[in-house]
């Protein structure tokens, strides 16, 4: 690959990269304080690319280019270019969630919760760690409210909502099997959902995935931030 | 006579040209590729790609920047003096190194090559490699806050990724071959007199940023794909089978290629299984993985992959195993 072509390569790899962290795009794939890493790395490969463009063209370009026609890998980073332009992916949502199995991935962190305040509205991992393990019993007849997408599980409707650490590769997701008059939610619709847990559904048996009988359900935008963290 | 001129000038198809051309085949074909995109594994796999390039390419920015600086201020006299003369003593020198570059494993390939065309001893370079992503301060607390109340669990990964990288830096040097490794990775920077130091670091930063960005890809497709492709069943036929289980957990840890920061919070989550497969799963992931393979036969060559990472993966289980036996 011709250096000229590598220089407008780079300048379109990082504004590729400063185009997500511009806007809450680059919320679909990493986590939120991470946009500051992506503003930072995509000034810095544009300027690389600009210095480089500025020097060969005063006559700077080093002699001895030893990458000539070597390799075609350099290539591949159009890939993130383009699927990044033209395609944008969305978001993982309900195709994710039943691709990790039919089990809550629970990390027990506690066994007694602190109180919860009035009106409560949770993290639907919060809510599947108290119905899990808190011995409390802070949850048991209160009436919460949780957002998150529908995923269909034959006749069964489930809430979830997945957690990330770093970027989406590591999403684990928390689900919620709802219980009462939902309508027939497709796949993937945003729902926020007042109610409250079925005490003891969250066990081993259940895979931890509690149940929660539903007083009231409302179909809502997609938040701008999908995941949890 | 005109006829000899008209070849002279005909047209030569550059790499530009291929490159304008796959741009406007590209957005011609949009509506194709948005259609052919709306499958809902090929969409899973498409968010799992870019994220897994958006995650690392920040960090192999910081990488190649910190070769070029490297390249153009630390001169390899100064790095001799840095390290002890013995080969064997500059290992465990370079492992603890490590400690102090907080970033993922992408960071730490082309500063491990940017110290081999410095003159670093083979084995000094590469135990670093090894261990820069492994043990630093940032990965070490992730996992902390990863194992609430397993606190053995930090000092165990720590302990089998250091092993791991010391091992491997004694055994490049007891069996390692020096034309295992290509030479373009041993060229060192070439300086000429008078020339701008900050030049310098600008260029080695963006020829790194080229070579090793295209193999980053590769390893992200390679994540992306086998995250759709491997059943989620695996996880729960290995509860009761500990030696299965710790052979599919390094296997996990090699095809999920997840970023060190990161990989503890998935370890932590897949509770159905005992401490010990997780703990490889942690040391075998920063070690060795698809994105790192690909990384590294780029820089080093396919004659240095080929042996490296299949020898880093069996020690990796190994001082992994004998860490949790000495420490959970």
């Amino acid at each position: 690959m011709r250096r000229e072509t590598q220089h407008v390569l780079l300048v379109l790899l990082g504004g590729a990269l400063l185009r997500i962290a511009a806007d809450d795009t680059h919320l679909r794939y990493v986590k939120p304080s991470h946009r500051w890493l992506l503003l930072a790395a995509g000034a810095v490969i544009v300027a690389l690319a600009v210095v480089a463009l500025v020097r060969d063209l005063r006559g700077h370009a080093p002699a001895d280019d030893h990458d000539h026609g070597g390799s075609h890998v350099p290539w591949l980073l159009l890939a993130p270019v383009l699927v990044i332009a033209l395609v944008a992916p969305p978001a993982l949502g309900a195709d994710s969630v039943n691709r990790a199995g039919a089990r809550n991935a629970v990390v027990q962190d506690g066994d007694v919760f602190p109180p919860l305040p009035a009106d409560p509205v949770l993290t639907v991992a919060e809510f599947v760690q108290r119905a899990a393990w808190d011995t409390s019993g802070s949850l048991d007849g209160r009436e919460v409210t949780l957002t998150g997408f529908a995923v269909r599980r034959g006749a069964a409707v489930e809430l979830a909502r997945l957690t990330i650490a770093c970027c989406a590769a590591d999403a684990r997701p928390n689900r919620v099997r709802l219980v009462g008059d939902l309508g027939d939610p497709p796949q993937d619709t945003w729902l926020r959902v007042r109610g409250s847990v079925q005490t003891g559904s969250a066990t081993a048996a259940t895979g931890y995935v509690p149940a929660m009988t539903v007083a009231a359900v409302e179909v809502v935008d997609a938040p701008p931030d999908p995941y949890e963290y | 006579m005109p006829v000899v001129t008209i070849t002279a000038r005909a047209p030569r198809i550059t790499s530009l040209h291929v490159f304008c051309a796959v741009l406007v085949l590209a957005i011609l074909a949009r509506p194709l590729i948005t259609e052919a995109a709306s499958a809902p594994a090929l969409r899973t796999a498409a968010t799992v790609f870019v994220a897994v390039c958006v995650q690392a390419l920040p960090f192999l920015v910081f990488g190649v920047l910190l070769s070029g600086v490297i390249a153009a201020f630390v001169s390899p006299a100064a790095l001799r003096r840095m390290l002890p003369a013995h080969p064997g003593a500059a290992v465990p020198v370079a492992g603890a190194a490590g400690l102090v570059l907080p970033g993922c494993e992408c960071a730490s390939v082309p500063v491990a090559r940017r110290l081999i065309g410095q003159g670093v001893p083979d084995a000094a370079a590469l135990t670093f490699l090894l261990a820069a992503p492994a043990v630093n301060p940032i990965v070490l607390v992730a996992t902390a806050v990863a194992f609430p109340g397993e606190p053995r669990m930090v000092l165990a990964r720590f302990l089998g990724s250091l092993a791991t990288a010391c091992v491997m830096g004694w055994l490049w040097q007891r069996a390692g071959r020096a034309e295992w490794i290509a030479d373009r990775a041993r060229r060192g920077t070439p300086r000429r007199d008078g020339e701008n130091r900050w030049a310098v670091l600008a260029e080695t930063a963006r020829h790194d940023l080229v070579s090793a960005g295209g193999f980053l890809v590769l390893g992200a497709v390679a994540a992306a794909a086998l995250s759709v492709l491997v059943p989620p069943e695996w996880m729960d036929a290995l509860a009761g089978q500990l030696l299965l289980a710790i052979v599919v957990m390094a296997v996990l840890a090699v095809v999920l290629a997840l970023c060190s920061e990161a990989d503890a919070f998935v370890a932590a989550s897949l509770s159905m299984l005992p401490l010990l497969p997780r703990l490889v799963f942690l040391v075998v992931g920063p070690a060795v993985d698809v994105k790192l393979i690909a990384l590294q036969a780029g820089t080093f060559g396919r004659a240095f992959a080929a042996r490296f990472a299949p020898a880093t993966f069996v020690v990796a289980i190994l001082c992994a195993c004998a860490a949790g036996a000495l420490v959970l």
